[in-house]
C-alpha cells in the first residue's frame, strides 16, 4: 500500500537517533521533525498539525507521560510510546493516559515503521469511509472517528475507537485477542502483552463515566472480549 | 525534665501521696471539728443536763436533749434504754455493745473470737439515770478517736479505697495510653515502610512530644528519609543505566537498517541484529532482577494463582510454539487459590521459572505445572523433561548468572538470571522455592502463603 505524505513529530532527547530514523523513515514519505524535550515537542504540536507523535517516556525535564497528559487533554493525535524494556509501569501507565501502541527501546526500527504504517493506514481508511451506524445506547461516525451515546460525544483515542468498533462490528461475538491486535494496533499479538486489555479498561471506564451500560464489553477468559448488546435496553 | 522516666515516676508517686494526704486530711479534719465542737464542752455537765432533762420530760426530754447536741458531740453520747435501744435509734458502736455486754448483761459470755473483741478500751464515763418511769437509761460517752475510728470502719475505708481506685486508674490509663499511643503509631509506620510505602512519616503525629518518644519518631523518620533517598537513589540509578546503555544500543539499531539499505542483506548484518536483542535482553533481566526487592511503585493486592498461572502458561506455549512441548497445567483446588502480594513479581516468577523449564526440556520435553493447597500455603510444582541438575548444583541454581556445565547452552539464551529472578520474586512475596530432582528433569516448588 502507497502510503501518502504524512508528517510525524519525534520527542527524544537523543539528537543522533532523531536524525537516524527521520533519515530511515524518509524514502517512506514520511517527514520527521524531532524535538528534544517535552516542552518544546508541546509547542511543535501547538504549531503544526501532525499525523502522529512518537514519544519517548524518558525525558529529561517533564516525563514523557506528563507530556502525553498534556497532548491528550486537546487532542486525539495518534501516539507511539517508546519505553524502557520490562518497564511494566511505565507501559501501562502510558497506554491508561491514552498512548496508541508502545515500543520497546531500543526497538527494531522496522517494526517501528510497521507500526506507523498500520496506525496511518487506520486513519486514512477511516477517512474514506462512511455512514453512521447505531450499537446499543451507542452511535458511530466512522468518517469524524466519533462515538455519541444520547448526542453526547465520548472522547476515545483512535486506538480506543478502532477498538469499540471492531467489537461493535460483531456484537455478541467474541472476537479474539489476537484478531483485536491486528485490527486495531495492526500487529501480532505479543505474548506477555496486556495492551489490548489495558485499552479495553480504557474504553470501559469512558463508557461508564459516560453513563453508557448498553453496549457491555465482556471478557471471556483466555479468549477475547465481546461486545454485548441488550436489544430491548438498546 | 518532660521525661517519659519523670513522668512515670511523678505520676505514680503522686497517686501514693495524694492517697496518703487524703487519708490523713480527712482523719485530721474530723478530729479537729470534733475538737472544736467540745472545747467548750464538759463532760460532767452534759451528764447534768441529761440527768435534768429525764427529770423534767422523761424519755421524750432525755431525747430531746440528745438531739440538741452540737453535730459533733451527738456522736459522742449514746444513750440505751432498758431494751438495749438506743434513744435515737442509732446502731450502736461497737463499744458501747462491748460494755453493754460486760456491765449490762451478767448473763453475757466473753466474746471468743478476734472480730468480736476489737482492741478498743470500754466506753465511759459510764451513768445510769433513773427516769421519772423507773425505768433505767444507760449513758454512753464514746471517746473521740474512737469514734473516728468508727467512723472510718463505718464508710470512709470503703470509700476511700474506691476513690483511690478510681484516681489511679485513671491516672494509670492516661499513662499508658501516652505510652502505648505513640508506640502503635510508630508500629503502624514500620509496617508502612515495609510495604512499600517509604514516604510514611510519623514527626506530624508524635514528633512534638519533647520525651524520648518524640525523639525516637524523630530518629525514626531521620531513618525513613535515608531509607527513602537510597531507594530512590537506587531506583534513579537503574533507570539512568537503563537509559545511558540502551540509548547506544538503540542507535546501534537505527544505524544498523541504515546500513542493510545500502548493502542488502547480509549475514553479518542478522547476526548483529541478533546479538544486540540479546543484549538488550540482558540488560532488561539485569535490570528486573535489581529492581525486584526495591520496587514499591507496584502495591500489593490479592492475587488469583490459578488465573495467572494459566495466563502465563498461555504467554509460554505461545513464545515457544515451534519448539514443541507440551506444557500442561493441573489445578488441583476447587477453591480459588488466593496470595496477597505483588502481582507483576510473582508473573514474572512464574514467567522465569517456566521458560527456564521449557528452555531445558527443548527436545519436545514436556513441562508439567501443578497447583495444589498444603494448609494455609499455595504450592506450584514446575516439572520438565531436561534431565535435571547434578544434586549438588540444586542450591546454586538460584544464584544469578550461574552456569551448570551441563545446561550451558540454554542459560545462556535466558541470561543466566531467570531462576535468580524467580528466587527474588518469591521471597518479595513471602514465599520459599526449591528445586529437586525428578524422574526425568527437575522439579521446582514453590510456596506461597495463602490470604486469610
Amino acid at each position: 500500500m502507497n502510503t501518502p505524505d504524512a508528517k510525524i513529530l519525534i520527542i527524544d532527547d537523543d539528537r543522533e537517533l532523531g536524525e537516524m530514523l527521520a533519515e530511515f523513515l524518509s524514502p517512506d514519505h514520511l517527514d520527521v521533525s524531532a524535538c528534544l524535550s517535552g516542552e518544546a515537542g508541546l509547542e511543535a504540536l501547538r504549531d503544526t498539525t501532525y499525523d502522529l507523535l512518537i514519544l519517548d517516556i524518558m525525558l529529561p525535564g517533564m516525563n514523557g507521560l506528563d507530556v502525553l497528559r498534556e497532548v491528550r487533554k486537546d487532542s486525539e493525535i495518534p501516539v507511539i510510546m517508546l519505553t524502557a524494556r520490562g518497564d511494566d509501569v511505565d507501559r501501562i501507565l502510558g497506554l491508561e493516559f491514552g498512548a496508541d501502541d508502545y515500543l520497546a527501546k531500543p526497538f527494531n526500527p522496522r517494526e517501528l515503521l510497521a507500526r506507523i504504517k498500520a496506525i496511518l493506514r487506520r486513519t486514512r481508511s477511516d477517512e474514506r469511509r462512511g455512514g453512521r451506524v447505531a450499537v446499543g445506547m451507542l452511535e458511530f461516525d466512522a468518517r469524524s472517528r466519533r462515538v455519541d451515546a444520547g448526542g453526547q460525544p465520548i472522547r476515545l483515542t483512535g486506538t480506543e475507537f478502532e477498538l469499540l468498533r471492531c467489537l461493535a462490528e460483531s456484537p455478541g461475538d467474541v472476537v479474539s485477542k489476537e484478531q483485536l491486535a491486528r485490527e486495531v494496533l495492526g500487529r501480532r499479538h505479543m505474548p506477555y502483552d496486556r495492551s489490548i486489555d489495558t485499552h479495553v479498561s480504557n474504553v470501559r471506564r469512558k463508557l461508564s463515566d459516560a453513563g453508557v451500560d448498553n453496549p457491555s464489553i465482556q471478557s471471556q477468559r483466555g479468549v477475547g472480549y465481546l461486545l454485548l448488546v441488550d436489544e430491548r435496553g438498546g | 525534665m518532660r521525661s517519659l522516666l519523670l513522668r512515670i515516676f511523678v505520676a505514680f508517686w503522686s497517686i501514693i501521696l495524694i492517697t496518703i494526704v487524703a487519708v490523713a486530711a480527712i482523719g485530721h479534719s474530723y478530729a479537729e471539728r470534733t475538737r472544736i465542737a467540745l472545747q467548750n464542752f464538759e463532760v460532767g455537765d452534759a451528764v447534768f443536763e441529761a440527768s435534768a432533762a429525764l427529770q423534767e420530760n422523761g424519755r421524750e426530754g432525755l431525747t430531746e436533749w440528745l438531739r440538741s447536741l452540737p453535730g459533733p458531740a451527738e456522736k459522742l453520747f449514746y444513750v440505751v434504754d432498758d431494751k438495749g435501744k438506743d434513744l435515737l435509734g442509732r446502731r450502736l458502736p461497737q463499744i458501747v455493745r462491748m460494755s453493754l455486754r460486760r456491765f449490762g448483761d451478767k448473763d453475757a459470755r466473753p466474746p471468743r473470737t478476734r472480730r468480736d473483741r476489737p482492741n478498743l478500751r470500754p466506753a465511759r464515763p459510764f451513768t445510769q439515770l433513773i427516769g421519772p418511769d423507773d425505768r433505767v437509761y444507760t449513758l454512753f460517752v464514746v471517746p473521740p478517736q474512737t469514734v473516728r475510728a468508727e467512723w472510718i470502719a463505718d464508710r470512709g475505708v470503703g470509700g476511700l479505697v474506691l476513690l483511690a481506685l478510681v484516681v489511679s486508674a485513671v491516672v494509670s490509663l492516661l499513662l499508658a495510653r501516652t505510652l502505648s499511643r505513640p508506640i502503635m503509631q510508630l508500629r503502624s509506620s514500620a509496617n508502612a515502610i515495609a510495604e512499600g510505602k517509604l514516604d510514611t512519616r510519623v514527626a506530624e503525629d508524635i514528633g512534638r512530644r519533647g520525651d524520648e518518644l518524640g525523639l525516637l519518631a524523630a530518629d525514626f523518620d531521620r531513618m525513613a528519609d535515608e531509607l527513602q533517598r537510597a531507594w530512590q537513589k537506587q531506583t534513579e540509578l537503574t533507570r539512568n543505566v537503563s537509559h545511558e546503555l540502551r540509548s547506544p544500543l538503540a542507535r546501534l539499531r537505527v544505524a544498523l537498517e541504515l546500513v542493510r539499505r545500502k548493502t542488502g542483506d547480509l549475514d553479518e548484518l542478522d547476526k548483529i541484529d541478533v546479538e544486540t536483542e540479546r543484549l538488550d535482553e540482558l540488560i532488561g533481566r539485569i535490570l528486573e532482577y535489581s529492581r525486584l526487592d526495591a520496587d514499591s511503585r507496584e502495591s500489593r493486592s490479592s492475587i488469583d494463582l490459578g488465573e495467572l498461572l494459566r495466563s502465563v502458561v498461555d504467554d509460554v506455549r505461545y513464545e515457544y510454539g515451534d519448539l514443541g512441548s507440551e506444557v500442561n497445567i493441573e489445578l488441583n483446588s476447587d477453591a480459588t487459590c488466593t496470595t496477597n502480594g505483588y502481582p507483576s513479581a510473582l508473573r514474572s516468577c512464574f514467567e522465569n521459572v517456566l521458560r527456564n523449564a521449557v528452555q531445558h526440556g527443548r527436545d519436545g520435553g514436556d513441562v508439567q505445572v501443578q497447583l495444589d493447597i498444603e494448609g494455609s500455603q499455595a504450592v506450584i510444582v514446575v516439572e520438565d523433561q531436561g534431565g535435571g541438575v547434578p544434586d549438588h548444583e540444586l542450591e546454586k541454581i538460584f544464584e544469578p548468572f550461574y552456569r551448570s556445565p551441563t545446561t550451558r547452552d540454554a542459560a545462556r539464551r535466558s541470561g543466566g538470571l531467570g531462576l535468580a529472578i524467580a528466587s527474588r520474586a518469591v521471597t518479595l512475596n513471602g514465599g520459599t522455592i526449591s528445586a529437586g530432582n525428578a524422574d526425568n528433569g527437575l522439579r521446582v516448588e514453590i510456596r506461597l502463603p495463602l490470604a486469610a
